[in-house]
Formats: structure tokens, C-alpha cells, sequence
């Protein structure tokens, strides 16, 4: 008898335990999605205030203020030799053009107060002058309305940074440099623009015509080179480890140093790079290539592994078709495995760019911080990346540095936001169902 | 012997020494001679010796984990790409030992095709899943001839008059029937000899089933079939021979009308009289 009903609870029994117990399991279960609630909240509120704070500096970066003269285009002045050469302009006196311009809207005289008046605006204002008359040399020999940028010190006083009340000896500009661009403002030559020198422009000691498009050409180079090395070499490993590669030691060996390397601090590939590329085969430094094949080598892990895992998710029956139709391994390979397993490649890919965008580290090791003016033409002109340029910036005291390294960062997300849009893009485009 | 380390004791009891029935037939296409295979250390087939008749069909039927698939999957070495597999013994199309490091498994596998349980057609359109064989062998010399190849491939596997109007839509797309059809149009588009058939219809309803079954019977006209099935019906429907294995040893083989009727051993009589398996 007590043999039969051992172990055996009566339905009434175990459903009133199953209810005694089911406060304690709900209450559980609430607790557990709050937790998740919490920490998804904590993380937002982290997002949110680095968005906030990038924004609120970074999109003021964007602009800077620009002033309107009437400049006299003086030929005999501007261009000496009459050939309209770019070497006969560099000698002509564009700086006592524009000075003249702009003495005659501040209405300055005197020794001093002409110094005042040119200290408002930019030096690269000749620049701008120069580049107008090559464009369009029938403007010479007569008066143009042009704007120029006005100087950062400037910028900084009309943007409210540095104080009227602040006494004299104490701040960049003088009284009468405050007088001369009140007069400005007065006449409404002074403009707040979208700041073309920040995405024309390369990296410059003068905040107000800094720009990021030499980085940025840098960093499209450098990027150019990591795919064209990291992709092909990526996803032949992946391929030959997955489907070909004999399951012995060696390939072991080979497996676990792939994974390891993924892991590795990206400035150990810098100094990689500067010992092997610039150390032994003595490259020059600075460039996008020795840049682009340092973050290959960074790239390469997360290519491979991505690419593995995305070939290994092609279900076998695909595989048994084909090598059942007298497909060789290599034909069922290229036909049909590497097809069905590209779009998880090109996500891993597109993921893999986007750290190598990102990265500072390696880059200055080989020496990608340097100061470079010019853009780069090719992938052996030396050159800088977004990021160095972020941190480079972010050295400078000048108040339109803090807000220019704001919106290089925004362009730097941007950038990040639309290649991981496309990982996500080619994904949803490509995904086959079987 | 070998089959006492196996962990089904009670079934191994009565199994035979040696094949019940006759192996052998007059004019074999394929022939099998004392095949054993291990996966690594556990040995899946053992000693079976077996020929295939040409423009025959037959079946092979017996639980599952009997070894069935394997010895069929040896037929055209498909166990090839699975590393730890280890084949011994002799198994020979027309007369050629096909384990002979000289053979190529490319052209061996366009002469002994493969139908497999789920059906697999590439995520590619039905005109390029039929024109696949024929294109990497470059069986057609021309367009037409592939369009025709296709073609006729389409109606031997009785699908053409539903997919003539949209072959250039996917493969996957069609119903799970004629995804079968499909590939049986697909392994018969590069002409092979013989046709393997890996429970074609396990995946299928009864009506795609019986399309399947009597592309079957057209099919023995021109090509050696061996089919795995689990369904004893099927196997009597389809079949001229039938060959019941067990735990790795083919029991009994022989005419299906017999060993439906007669069977010879004890095991098979279970078996198909639904005892065990």
C-alpha cells in the first residue's frame, strides 16, 4: 500500500503547492526584467550625455563667424609680374589689399590702430584672395564684396567665450579691437557661417581655418589599403581553415593564435609596424600605407573569425547537393558555400573597418600624428587619420579647437553610424532562407 | 563478433553469420565485397558484400542507426568529406573499384548521382539548379543544348509543365514536393548511371510521395536506383529487390515480392511484420 502511493501527491495537493510558489516566481521574474531595465537605463543615460555633450560643442563647431569687405582688386598690387602666376601672386601684397579694405570699414588710423584692425581677421584670408583671382582673374581691377574668416580670438569674443568686462591686460584682444568689430557688427559685415574651412580645410596652427579633409582623405587611404589587404587574405584563411586545412596540431596552433591576436592591444601592431615597415625595410613614416597595413594586420582576426562563423552557417545540405552533383570541394567552395556565406563576410568586413576607422593608437606609432598640411595625393604621401587629427586637436587650448575636435567627432560618428547602417543594410539585402 | 561491443544486445542475438538470400545478380552495376566502415573507433557497417542490379531498384530498409545511409552514402563515397570515416573492402562500378586512390570522385559522382532526405535545392533559380551539373562538367556544348538538357531533365522528373512558366524564379520557392522533383531533375541532368535515393520521401505528404514513387518506376527504365527507405510499404511499391540491414550486417536480401511474403530470417520477419525497429 505504501509502496503504491509513495512519491504520488494528489493533483489538489501539487496544484496548491504550484500556487504557493507562484508569488515568489512572478516576483522573481519582475525583479530580473527590472535589473535589465536598470542597466539598459544606465547606458542610455551614458549615451545620452556623450551625445549631448558632443553635440552641444560640435555643432557650434560647424560654424565659425566670417566678415564681409569690399576689396579693391588692385592688379598692379596683387599681381606684379601681370602673368597671373601662381608665384607672381605670392609676391603681390594681397595682405595690404585686404588691410586696406578693412581699414577703411573700421575706420582705423594710426600705427596702432591699423595693428588692431589686421589682428581681426584671419591670415588665411590672402589665401582665399589668391585662390579668387586664379579661379576668375576678371575680377582684378575692380571692387568685390568677399568674406573672409576673422581670426579665432575674434570668433571666441563674438561667440561670447571671451568677456567685454574682463580688463584689458587679461584678455586676447585689445579695447580697440572691440571698437573696430562693434563698428563691424554695426554695419552687418559681420556673418555667423556654416564653416567651410573645417570640412575643406587641413590641419592648421590657426583655429579658425582648421579643417578635417586632409584627415579625412587620410583616413578614406588608409582605410582603402586595410580592405584591399585584409579582405582577400581574410576570407581565403577563413576559407582554407574551414574547409580545406587538414584538423591536425598545426592547424590548431594556427586557430588558437588567430583568436588571440583578435585580443591583442592595437598599439602592440603599431609598434609592430614601426619596427618591421619603417625599422627594417625603412618605409617612410606618416603614410597610409604602413597605416593601412598595420590595421590590416588589426582588422585581419575579426575578418577571419566573422567569415568562419558565417561559412560554417551555410547548412550542409548545400554542400551535399553540390558535391553530390560532382561538384569538386573548390566548385562547391566558390559556387555556393563563399556566396552563401558573403553577406556575413561583408558584415564582419564592414565591422572590422569601422574599429580600424576608429583607431588612434597604432597610427601613432608609425607616426600618422604629424603635423601635415597638405593633402594626401596618393597612399605614399604622408598624412594623418580622423581620429589623430580628434586627438591632436584636442591638445590645443584655443576655445574653436574644443569646438572644431567636437565636430571632427561628429563626422568621425557619422561615419561609423553609416558603415555599421551598411553592415546591417548588406545583411537584410543579402540573407537567403533555405 | 565486432557487434557485441554495440549497446543493443538483445537485437544482436539473432544475427546471421552470413547474408540470408541470394547477393549476387546476373548483370550487377555496382558491387560491394566484404565493406566494412568505421567512424572513428565504432564500426557502422560490417562485412557486408552486396551487387546492385542494373536498371533495378532496390531498397534498403531497417531501423534507424542500422547503417543503411552510410553503406548507400559509401556507394558514390559522399562519406568521403566526413574525416574520420575508414571504408575497407572493395566496392566497384562496372568492374572499376571506385576506392582506387586512381579515381577521381568528380566524374565518379556524376555517374552515381545523389537524392538526399531534405530536400536541397540551391538558393538559385530551377533553369540553374538542373544546369548546374551540366555546366561544371561541361556536359552541353551550347546554349541550346543546355536549355534542352534542362528541359528534358524538367519532364523525366515530371516537373516541367509546373515550372516551365517561371524557371527563372528560385528553386526554393516551389512546394516541398517539387523541391524533391527538383533535385531528382538536377542529379538526372548530368546523365549518371546510377541514382542514389536517401529516404527521398521522409520530408514529404502522401501525395508528393506517390508523384515521387512513380517517377520511381519511370525512372528504372534508364538508371540503377537504390533507394533508403523506412516506410515497408514504400519499399514493396517500388522496389524489385530489398535488402534488410541491421545494426551495421545486411540480415537479408532478396526479391521484394519474397522477403515481403517469405522472408527467410527471423529478424526480418519481425521487422516487417512491425515487432521491432
Amino acid at each position: 500500500m505504501s509502496d503504491v502511493t509513495k512519491g504520488r501527491i494528489s493533483p489538489d495537493v501539487a496544484a496548491s503547492r504550484v500556487a504557493a510558489g507562484l508569488a515568489a516566481r512572478r516576483s522573481k521574474e519582475k525583479r530580473f526584467q527590472l535589473y535589465g531595465k536598470i542597466a539598459i537605463g544606465i547606458a542610455l543615460a551614458f549615451l545620452v550625455t556623450l551625445f549631448v555633450s558632443i553635440f552641444s560643442k560640435g555643432i557650434p563647431g560647424f560654424f565659425q563667424h566670417y566678415v564681409t569687405l569690399e576689396v579693391t582688386l588692385d592688379r598692379a598690387k596683387l599681381d606684379p609680374a601681370g602673368d597671373l602666376s601662381v608665384q607672381s601672386l605670392y609676391d603681390g601684397d594681397a595682405r595690404g589689399v585686404i588691410r586696406k579694405a578693412l581699414y577703411e570699414a573700421t575706420g582705423a588710423s594710426g600705427r596702432s590702430g591699423r595693428k588692431a584692425a589686421g589682428k581681426i581677421i584671419s591670415g588665411g584670408a590672402e589665401q582665399r584672395l589668391r585662390e579668387a583671382v586664379l579661379n576668375d582673374p576678371s575680377i582684378l581691377d575692380t571692387t568685390q564684396s568677399m568674406t573672409f574668416a576673422v581670426d579665432d580670438d575674434v570668433d571666441s569674443f563674438l561667440r561670447g567665450f571671451i568677456k567685454r568686462e574682463t580688463p584689458e591686460k587679461d584678455r586676447r584682444i585689445n579695447d580697440r579691437m572691440i571698437g573696430y568689430i562693434d563698428t563691424l557688427t554695426e554695419q552687418g559685415l559681420i556673418s555667423f557661417q556654416f564653416s567651410d574651412y573645417l570640412i575643406f580645410g587641413s590641419a592648421s596652427r590657426n583655429a579658425e581655418m582648421a579643417g578635417i579633409f586632409g584627415a579625412l582623405i587620410g583616413s578614406i587611404l588608409t582605410l582603402a589599403v586595410c580592405l584591399v589587404l585584409s579582405f582577400p587574405m581574410g576570407v581565403a584563411t577563413a576559407v582554407y581553415l574551414e574547409e580545406f586545412a587538414p584538423k591536425n596540431r598545426v592547424t590548431e596552433l594556427i586557430e588558437i593564435n588567430i583568436n588571440n591576436l583578435a585580443a591583442v592591444p592595437s598599439v602592440v601592431f603599431g609598434i609592430l609596424g614601426l619596427a618591421i615597415f619603417i625599422g627594417i625595410f625603412g618605409m617612410p613614416r606618416s603614410i597610409p600605407l604602413i597605416g593601412g597595413v598595420v590595421l590590416a594586420l588589426m582588422t585581419l582576426p575579426t575578418i577571419i573569425i566573422s567569415s568562419r562563423a558565417a561559412i560554417r552557417a551555410v547548412p550542409p545540405s548545400i554542400r551535399d547537393a553540390a558535391l553530390g552533383v560532382g561538384a569538386s570541394r573548390m566548385q562547391t567552395m566558390l559556387h555556393h558555400v563563399v556566396p552563401l556565406a558573403m553577406p556575413g563576410m561583408l558584415t564582419g568586413t564592414i565591422i572590422g573597418m569601422a574599429q580600424a576607422l576608429g583607431e588612434t593608437a597604432p597610427l601613432l606609432m608609425i607616426g600618422m600624428v604629424a603635423f601635415i598640411v597638405d593633402v594626401p595625393g596618393s597612399v605614399t604621401d604622408p598624412g594623418t587619420v580622423l581620429p589623430v587629427q580628434i586627438f591632436m586637436w584636442a591638445d590645443f587650448a584655443e576655445r574653436m579647437f574644443v569646438l572644431k575636435t567636437s565636430a571632427a567627432i561628429m563626422v568621425l560618428l557619422a561615419f561609423l553610424i553609416l558603415m555599421n547602417a551598411a553592415a546591417i543594410i548588406i545583411r537584410k539585402k543579402l540573407e537567403r532562407r533555405w | 563478433m565486432n557487434s557485441a561491443d554495440q549497446s543493443h544486445n538483445f537485437a544482436t542475438a539473432g544475427l546471421p553469420a552470413e547474408t540470408v538470400g541470394d547477393v549476387h545478380v546476373d548483370h550487377p552495376r555496382m558491387t560491394a565485397r566484404n565493406v566494412d566502415v568505421f567512424y572513428g573507433d565504432k564500426q557502422a557497417i560490417d562485412n557486408v558484400t552486396l551487387d546492385i542490379g542494373e536498371k533495378q531498384v532496390i531498397s534498403f530498409i531497417g531501423p534507424s542507426g542500422c547503417g543503411k545511409s552510410t553503406f548507400l552514402r559509401c556507394l558514390n563515397r559522399m562519406n568521403d568529406t566526413i574525416d574520420i570515416c575508414r571504408i575497407t573492402g572493395e566496392i566497384a562500378l562496372d568492374g572499376q573499384n571506385i576506392y582506387d586512390p586512381k579515381i577521381d570522385v568528380v566524374p565518379l559522382r556524376a555517374r552515381v548521382g545523389m537524392v538526399f532526405q531534405k530536400p536541397n535545392p540551391f538558393p538559385k533559380s530551377i533553369f540553374d539548379n538542373v544546369a548546374y551539373g551540366p555546366r561544371i562538367h561541361g556536359i552541353a556544348t551550347s546554349k541550346d543544348e543546355l536549355n534542352d538538357i534542362v528541359e528534358s531533365s524538367l519532364e523525366r522528373a515530371g516537373l516541367w509543365n509546373e515550372v516551365k512558366d517561371r524557371l527563372h524564379q528560385p528553386g526554393t520557392g516551389l512546394s516541398g514536393g517539387q523541391q524533391q522533383r527538383l533535385c531528382i531533375a538536377r542529379a538526372i541532368a548530368v546523365s549518371p548511371e546510377v541514382i542514389l535515393m536517401d529516404e527521398p520521401c521522409s520530408a514529404l505528404d502522401p501525395i508528393a510521395t506517390a508523384k515521387i514513387e512513380e517517377l520511381i518506376a519511370e525512372l528504372s527504365s534508364e538508371y540503377t536506383i537504390v533507394i533508403v527507405t523506412h516506410s515497408m510499404q514504400q519499399a514493396a511499391r517500388v522496389s524489385q529487390r530489398t535488402a534488410y540491414f541491421h545494426l551495421g550486417k545486411l540480415v537479408e536480401v532478396g526479391n521484394t515480392d519474397q522477403i515481403f511474403t517469405n522472408p527467410q530470417h527471423e529478424m526480418t520477419n519481425n521487422y516487417i511484420t512491425g515487432r521491432f525497429g
